[in-house]
């Protein structure tokens, strides 16, 4: 069950009742007095595959950076699971770029994913038993396993970002934040990422992931237009539309910025 | 008989001063010795997470803008050496607070900020100084540069408070530390407290300079902290190891640059530096993965590696033509002469032929890594061609990656054990190891 029919199938067990995975609720970001994000309202229900697509600046990072609390928001609600964010951590893992890590860090395969447990470790914990087998089985689903005793420069491209899902299944997290898990890898990788986010998302995970290619979109199973503000919100074959698409690239809400630069720093003519 | 008593007692007695010339300053100055690597080892250890979040430049901004702190306190508490601490810490920890607020409220960078904050610590540290009330001196020189001389049994105590506590966040927190100086922005998603995480290593951190202040000064403990641990990073892939071996230098390097400095009668702070700084060059030079030299034997054996394989194919070529070994040397023309008979004896030597020049002769085994070889090439040109690389590259390209056997048979196996090359030779098929 993929597509539109699962997505409308979510949404109506979530109308039902069900707490759906993520609900962001009037989010509006600014860095430096400058909205990045507008009255950003999307609830994902639980157990879907989302991409979160548009142009650069788009506040697609600032999106997750806001769910994973590492940005104050201006105003807006964040529910992870029905709870705040704060109260909702452990269930929350972040995949941020391959490339934004240090890989010359003296740190193994094994020990980046270990990390994963930190959480549930918190400050003065030690691995146990158990943390060392969520590492072994995750590195095994990831098919990484004769990896694990590797330092992580030794990797490729495609093997960073399974090292990360792999850190990310450790953490026993239901929702993953993913940030361009895509970006720069060759056809196979993608395949084989895909197959595990796939299988991630029949296991009752929500994913949602930031994404630059819009030749995939057909891969997820919802797909958020994001533009500052949401310009649609839903499957990938209702959503993907010419019109939507000019709206996505075409302009942002340009009145309303000029009006705050105005109220930021008065109007041109007065200086 | 008498002489050779009296040469006798003469060796002794030279044996013995020489000894003690060695040894007395062991013994006289256990005090300052014991200070000095305790020092060591902690700035070692500590300075792994500064080499490791690359904030080198903090390390040297709070070690200068404690200044004013000491001053203060000099002023306020005389000679106490918790004062002293105190002062320092207060000074150290305003330096890392100011440093965040600066880069926080202005489109300054840190290292921008950083240079900012410190150069005007110190500054109002030595104005401090020179309004002192007569009478009261203090002893800039000291502070910079250092006088292990001069370390008194306060000062080993207040090491031996500051030594424990730096191992001990470091043994309990260790797992913590790791994940922040990997990726500080996963840990803040996993609700750990970076900001206190940080200010908690640069509290250690201006409490360890202070420390150390009497011992090496504040530029040589500036060094003391960075090169043990850049060293230490330069040797190993695991974090622990990384802790211990930096703790070692520095360790090593202080006790060895103190005794150094007693032979060859130098200032020990600066000996003490040069030590670990030569720990840093062979670091550099023979570190077992790493190292230049290492770098340099593998480039050397890739490069004969090929030499062998462009011989050992001419040769086979040749054979394959009818024509005469001898003209070898005209087939790999520009090569050296002296590269050909080089590689020829190593093939010889593997025993891939036999002979050499003028009459080389390919054995079994040699004409079958030759053939190999063809496979490898066939197989890589297929490869370019379906990956739409133009025509005229296949074989210059195909020449260099051919060389890469293991890479070659994942190829086959890629695209699905192809029988003949984009030109319609035959590829080779895999022999059966021998």
């Amino acid at each position: 069950m993929t597509g539109s029919r699962a997505f409308a199938a979510a949404a109506e067990r979530t109308r039902a009742g069900g707490v759906p995975a993520l609900e962001v609720s009037g989010l509006t970001v600014s860095y430096q007095e400058k909205p990045v994000l507008r009255y950003v309202s999307v609830a994902v229900p639980v157990g879907h595959l989302v991409a979160v697509v548009g142009p650069n600046g788009a506040g697609k990072s600032t999106l997750l950076k806001a769910i994973l609390g590492l940005v104050r928001a201006d105003s807006g609600a964040i529910r992870v699971l029905g709870q705040p964010v704060d109260a909702a951590r452990r269930e929350i893992a972040y995949v941020p770029q391959t490339d934004s890590a240090d890989w010359d860090f003296p740190v193994t395969v094994r020990e980046v994913v270990l990390m994963g447990r930190y959480r549930a470790l918190g400050w003065l914990g030690r691995p146990r038993r158990h943390d060392h087998a969520l590492v072994d089985d995750a590195l095994r689903t990831v098919d990484m396993s004769d990896f694990a005793d590797r330092h992580i420069r030794q990797l490729s491209g495609g093997q960073q970002q399974r090292v990360f899902l792999a850190r990310a299944l450790a953490q026993e997290a239901r929702v993953l934040l993913l940030d361009e898990p895509l970006a720069g890898v060759d056809a196979r990788t993608e395949q084989a990422i895909f197959e595990l986010m796939d299988a991630f998302a029949a296991a009752g995970k929500t994913l949602v992931v930031v994404n630059h290619n819009l030749q995939i979109l057909e891969r997820f199973s919802a797909v958020l237009l994001l533009n500052q503000s949401v310009v649609a919100f839903g499957p990938a074959r209702e959503v993907v539309t010419e019109a939507n698409l000019r709206r996505l690239y075409g302009g942002r809400m340009s009145f309303v910025d000029e009006a705050e630069r105005v109220l930021r720093e008065g109007p041109s003519d007065v200086r | 008989m008498c002489v050779d008593v009296v040469l006798l007692a003469q060796a002794a007695a030279d044996l013995i001063t020489w000894q003690e010339r060695l040894l007395s300053p062991w013994i006289d100055h256990r005090l300052q010795l014991a200070c000095s690597i305790l020092i060591g080892a902690v700035l070692g250890l500590l300075g792994c997470f500064v080499v490791l979040r690359r904030m080198a430049l903090i390390g040297d901004a709070i070690s200068h803008a404690v200044l004013p702190g000491v001053v203060i306190a000099f002023l306020l508490l005389s000679t106490g050496v918790a004062g002293l601490f105190a002062g320092a810490l207060v000074a150290g920890i305003v330096t890392a607070v100011a440093i965040n607020v600066v880069t926080r409220w202005s489109r300054v960078q840190e290292d921008s900020a950083i240079g900012i904050v410190f150069t005007a610590m110190f500054a109002v540290g030595i104005i401090l100084i020179s309004r002192l009330p007569a009478g009261a001196h203090f002893d800039l020189k000291c502070f910079l540069f250092g006088d292990p001389l001069a370390v008194q049994r306060s000062d080993l105590i207040s090491v031996l408070v500051i030594a424990p506590l730096a191992v001990a966040l470091v043994v309990l927190l260790f797992h913590p530390l790791k994940l922040m100086c990997f990726d500080a922005t996963l840990a803040r998603t996993m609700g750990f407290n970076v900001t206190v995480l940080h200010y908690l290593l640069m509290t250690l951190l201006a409490g360890t300079i202070v420390a150390a202040l009497r011992s090496v000064g504040v530029i040589m403990a500036v060094a003391m902290l960075i090169t043990p641990a850049a060293c230490a990073y330069q040797l190993t892939n695991r974090l622990w190891c990384m802790l211990l071996v930096a703790a070692l230098v520095g360790a090593l390097s202080a006790g060895a640059g103190m005794f150094l400095a007693f032979q060859l009668n130098d200032p020990p702070g600066p000996i003490m530096v040069l030590v670990a700084t030569a720990f840093f060059a062979c670091a550099i030079l023979f570190a077992p993965q790493r190292g230049v030299l290492t770098t340099w034997r593998r480039r050397r054996q890739i490069r004969a590696h090929i030499a062998d394989e462009d011989v050992l194919k001419a040769l086979a070529r040749l054979e394959e033509r009818g024509a005469r070994a001898a003209d070898l040397p005209a087939a790999l023309a520009p090569t050296p002469h002296g590269r050909i008979t080089a590689a020829l004896r190593r093939l010889a030597q593997d025993g891939l032929l036999t002979g050499g020049l003028p009459q080389p002769e390919l054995t079994e085994r040699g004409r079958q890594r030759a053939l190999e070889m063809l496979r490898a090439h066939r197989l890589w040109e297929t490869y370019l061609a379906e990956q739409s690389v133009a025509r005229e590259h296949w074989h210059d390209e195909a020449e260099r990656l051919e060389h890469a056997h293991q890479v070659a048979e994942e190829l086959a196996e890629t695209l699905g054990q192809p029988q003949t090359d984009p030109d319609g030779h035959p590829i080779p098929s895999q022999l059966p190891e021998s």
